[in-house]
């Protein structure tokens, strides 16, 4: 952790410090809208509120919900017999951006994708673009939600995976400190005034944070049982008997990364649009010739659960495809568990091998 | 394509020289890149596929069915069955379309030096078998005896009827065909290729055996192949999965955690069986 | 004297050995949410709850069961939505029993915490109504509030909390939930609004849609689900772009779809992460509906709704008048 340098800013000056960094980029802050808690560019006609988790992680900022690929245009090239020629125009991102008051879960989300997105060799230029123009600055966590788990999925309340700077609500405001270099540079050019003297109190709050996580056991031995039950139908068919097949675990998980990519024409024009998708939909995998893989809600279940505690980390060592944040539980129309189906996996398995696996 | 684009997901242009109608159902497509430089320096090996777009529509798999021995032009075979597939049966000599290659992996031919190769074919499943079966006519010392077994539904479903007559007249490859179902004048055989194949009794010693068709065929001929004693790790097929972004990132074409587009579509069966079975 | 739930958990004991399967409700993942239960033994008879939490239509999942005996418990706006599958035979009469009770409102757990803190460790405890109140009674606290701070907004404006049509009613019949003086739902608010207004509105609304289709496949009554019009390509109704002209467009199909058919069970709006009210299309039509054909949904299983039949004079259209 680079934490050599410090900045403090007072609860009273944040807003007006947030509205100053929108002069070079785009300020994404967590803003109460009809109820709920979205990530929307900073607006000082709304409330911040930086208070518990907000409804849909800050996603977007890297992954948005629908991006233009390449633009196509079909233009006359000659008469006899009349022939298409097809240009293709880029459009790459280029907006710096400030994502403030994501949480350690959130920013878990980014840590998932960019093992995906920028895998050495492979690099989704746009991702990537849009990557090294945010910083992400996570606001530590002081006390859990009602469904808030990632202590037991390798998380944590300051964990700092995939952020640039950790901030720390302290008694008169907020501890800024960095955790990249990305994360420091932005503090040096911040403007706020230095923090050194309350790195201890921001360290002792977050040992509270940490030691305030409900009790529960670790998930991160889950990925060879959640193997082992792969083929056990009747599991998953129970597991999903309530599930919808909707997309609403997905689009509000920090770490679901699935996309569509569509052709959108009017006429001779158009876009190769990426767009947000998720493998609970039924045509997800259908095939041109009617075959789908995953014909029914318990395969499709079976697939996301085992992604995220078993095939991700099988390729990523061991890291789990879930960050904890619970979101998928609190907006389940069904009230599925994530959590309870990857421990109904664990014991089941334990079980068949005669030993407690909890850890 | 050898420098790697900066847009993984924009294609280099291609131009269709060539249509040719194989069947009522599909169409094989011969295509150069318009840039010519990249054109000279496309490389590719057997098994690899690319993903073909026609604007406006999007994009779709195949695999390219022309040798890497034969880089005049890239072909691909195309059976209508959906949106995109539809669209490109309608295209002619001169339009354009988008390439994005090659992608997934390739047949081990490396592995295969020296051995007998034994290709099961059917349907539009002989297309990605015709790349590595020319591939090894061009490098004909490198193989042993080398063997096509292919099959349709009926004689009108035949796939590269035009280089059939000769397949079967070569010397230096067995070439045997059949239908499930013919007319009279059909000179070669009647029935399904898992039973063909079974008649015919092909030795396993030295041979890998190379096998791609409807997902059904694909199912009876390994089982046939096993049964007459060819190991899990010399019987190679291919698969096909919806795919989107060919690179491993959208997350669509996984079986476990393999990506079809990355690890695949080129499989042995050995390491199919260790895959989930969501195929 | 049993209560309710006592009576309940009896008739599905007695009843379960000639069924594949009952659905009812269970504990969900925290103190104001309860899920789906498919019962297939008598122990798992044993986690079923009856409280205002029961929120959840579990109708939707019969059509998925066909071919199964299958029992089922309902509440008044339940029960419509199986009235109304039988009616458009997308479930086999035959196959499903019904398990009716009087409801007296279910609570919307977002009004509840956006009022109230719950306990020490954000728990709400049990959940009942007595004396006009909503009240959740925990270890360590207790709290209640009025109808209309707790409960959905088409509680507020229940047309009837008894079942209407089963095989056994549960305990006895009993009137709406009481509310005082019901505030504005939002179809009244927006039918206050002008039509720029409106339009702001919806614009609004549909930016926070992220198109999961939550309220499309809890709908009992959609039956294209998995055929989408939203995910078609040929037709092309609706682009992938994420604009609120694409999304409004699938709701304003769906609304059409379901006109004369939706009971108002609120599923959709129950279902939506982003709490938009998409049922006040639907409400807009059903009214619509009401209006031109003197109909409503799930009431008469032996009716047919309105737009599935052809007269060539409608009672209150009244074609040949015109000229």
């Amino acid at each position: 952790m680079v934490m050599t340098e410090a900045r403090f800013i007072e609860k009273q000056a944040l807003p007006s410090w947030l509205a100053s960094m929108r002069k070079h980029r785009r300020v994404l802050v967590p803003q109460r809208r009809e109820g709920l808690t979205l990530f929307r560019p900073l607006d000082p006609g709304q409330d911040l509120d930086l208070d518990g988790l907000s409804s849909e992680p800050p996603k977007a900022a890297l992954l948005p919900r629908d991006e233009a690929l390449f633009a196509f245009r079909y233009r006359r090239n000659g008469d006899k017999p009349p022939r298409w020629g097809v240009e293709l125009i880029e459009t790459p991102p280029n907006e710096p951006t400030l994502v403030f008051g994501s949480r350690p879960c959130d920013a878990c989300g980014f840590a998932t994708t960019d093992r995906v997105y920028n895998a050495g060799t492979r690099r989704d230029t746009a991702y990537c673009a849009r990557r090294d123009q945010t910083v992400v600055a996570t606001l530590a966590c002081s006390r859990p939600g009602p469904t808030c788990f990632c202590h037991r999925v390798g998380g944590g309340p300051d964990n700092e995976a995939g952020s640039d700077i950790l901030v720390t609500e302290v008694a008169k405001g907020y501890l800024l400190e960095a955790v990249s270099s990305r994360g420091l540079d932005f503090m040096r050019e911040s403007g706020l005034k230095d923090g050194a003297g309350l790195t201890a109190e921001a360290a002792t709050v977050r040992r509270a944070a940490r030691a305030a996580m409900p009790d529960g056991p670790s998930l991160l031995a889950a990925p060879e049982h959640v193997r082992a039950v792969f083929e056990d139908t009747a599991f998953w068919e129970r597991t999903a008997a309530a599930c919808l097949s909707c997309g609403a675990c997905s689009y509000l998980c920090p770490t679901c990364y699935c996309f569509n990519i569509t052709d959108e024409a009017r006429g001779n024009e158009g876009l190769r649009l990426r767009s947000w998708d998720n493998c609970m939909s039924p045509q997800f995998t259908l095939e041109a010739s009617g075959h789908n893989p995953r014909p029914g809600k318990a395969h499709r279940l079976r697939n996301r659960v085992s992604h995220k505690f078993a095939f991700y980390p099988s390729l990523h060592e061991g890291a789990l495809a879930c960050a904890g944040c619970g979101r998928c539980i609190v907006f389940c129309p069904a009230s599925l568990d994530i959590r309870e189906i990857v421990s109904q996996a664990m014991i089941q398995t334990a079980n068949a091998e005669g030993e407690p696996r909890h850890d | 394509m050898t420098e790697p684009p900066k847009n993984i997901y924009l294609p280099a242009l291609a131009t269709i020289i060539e249509v040719i109608e194989e069947t009522p159902a599909i169409k094989t497509f011969r295509v150069r890149l318009n840039d010519p430089g990249q054109m000279e320096a496309f490389r590719f090996e057997p098994g690899q596929v690319g993903q073909v777009s026609v604007f406006g529509v999007g994009e779709s798999t195949f695999v390219i069915n022309s040798p890497p021995t034969r880089l005049d032009y890239l072909q691909f075979s195309v059976m209508r069955a959906g949106e995109l597939t539809s669209r490109l049966h309608k295209l002619k000599k001169g339009d354009q379309v988008g390439l994005r290659a090659p992608l997934g992996n390739a047949f081990p031919y490396q592995r295969m030096r020296g051995q007998n190769i034994l290709f099961v074919g059917g349907g539009i499943g002989m297309a990605p078998l015709r790349t590595l079966l020319l591939f090894m006519l061009d490098n004909r010392a490198d193989y042993g005896d080398i063997t096509l077994l292919y099959g349709a539904r009926g004689p009108a479903d035949m796939a590269f009827s035009q280089e059939l007559p000769e397949w079967l007249s070569r010397k230096d490859m067995t070439a045997t065909l059949t239908v499930d179902a013919a007319g009279p004048d059909w000179p070669h055989k009647v029935g399904l290729i898992p039973n063909v194949l079974r008649e015919m009794h092909p030795s396993p010693e030295n041979c890998f055996a190379v096998t791609c068709g409807p997902p059904i065929m694909i199912k009876f001929t390994i089982q046939a192949l096993l049964e007459l004693g060819f190991t899990e790790d010399r019987i190679v097929t291919t698969l096909e999965k919806r795919m989107k972004c060919g690179v491993g990132i959208c997350g669509r074409c996984n079986i476990g955690a393999h990506y079809v587009c990355q690890d695949g579509p080129v499989f042995t069966q050995a390491q199919l069986r260790e895959l989930p079975g969501e195929l | 004297m049993p209560s309710r739930l006592e009576e309940l958990k009896d008739g599905i004991r007695k009843a379960l050995p000639d069924l594949d399967m009952v659905l009812a409700w269970g504990q969900g993942p925290d103190s104001l949410r309860r899920k789906p239960l498919f019962i297939v033994s008598q122990a798992d008879i044993d986690k079923i709850v009856w409280d205002p939490c029961c929120s959840p239509n579990l109708a939707g999942y019969l059509t998925g069961l066909r071919g199964k005996k299958v029992g089922i418990v309902v509440k008044g706006c339940d029960c419509r939505s199986v009235v109304e599958l039988i009616q458009e035979k997308l479930v086999d009469r035959a196959e499903v029993t019904i398990f009716g009770l009087h409801c007296e409102g279910t609570i919307d757990p977002a009004k509840v915490r956006a009022t109230l803190p719950g306990d020490a460790r954000g728990a709400f405890g049990d959940c009942r109504v007595s004396d006009g109140r909503i009240r959740f009674a925990s270890d360590t606290s207790l709290q209640n509030l009025a109808a209309s701070d707790a409960f959905y907004d088409k509680c507020l404006h229940c047309s009837d909390p008894n079942a209407g049509f089963c095989d056994y009613f549960i305990g006895e019949r009993g009137t709406p939930p009481p509310v005082s003086t019901a505030p504005p739902d939002a179809l009244e608010r927006l039918e206050a609004m002008g039509l720029e207004e409106r339009f702001r509105f919806w614009e609004q609304a549909m930016d926070r849609c992220v198109r999961c289709y939550a309220c499309r496949n809890a709908c009992p009554l959609c039956v294209c689900k998995d055929h989408c019009l939203a995910q078609s390509r040929d037709p092309h109704w609706v682009d992938q772009t994420d604009h609120p002209r694409e999304k409004l467009m699938f709701q304003v199909i769906h609304a059409l779809h379901t006109a004369g058919r939706c009971v108002e069970c609120g599923e959709c709006e129950r279902a939506c992460p982003m709490g938009l009210p998409v049922m006040a299309l639907k409400r807009a039509l059903n009214r619509q509906i009401n209006e031109l054909f003197d109909y409503r949904a799930g009431l008469d299983p032996e009716a047919i709704p309105p737009l599935f039949t052809f007269r060539e004079e409608e009672d209150r259209i009244g074609e040949k008048k015109w000229s």
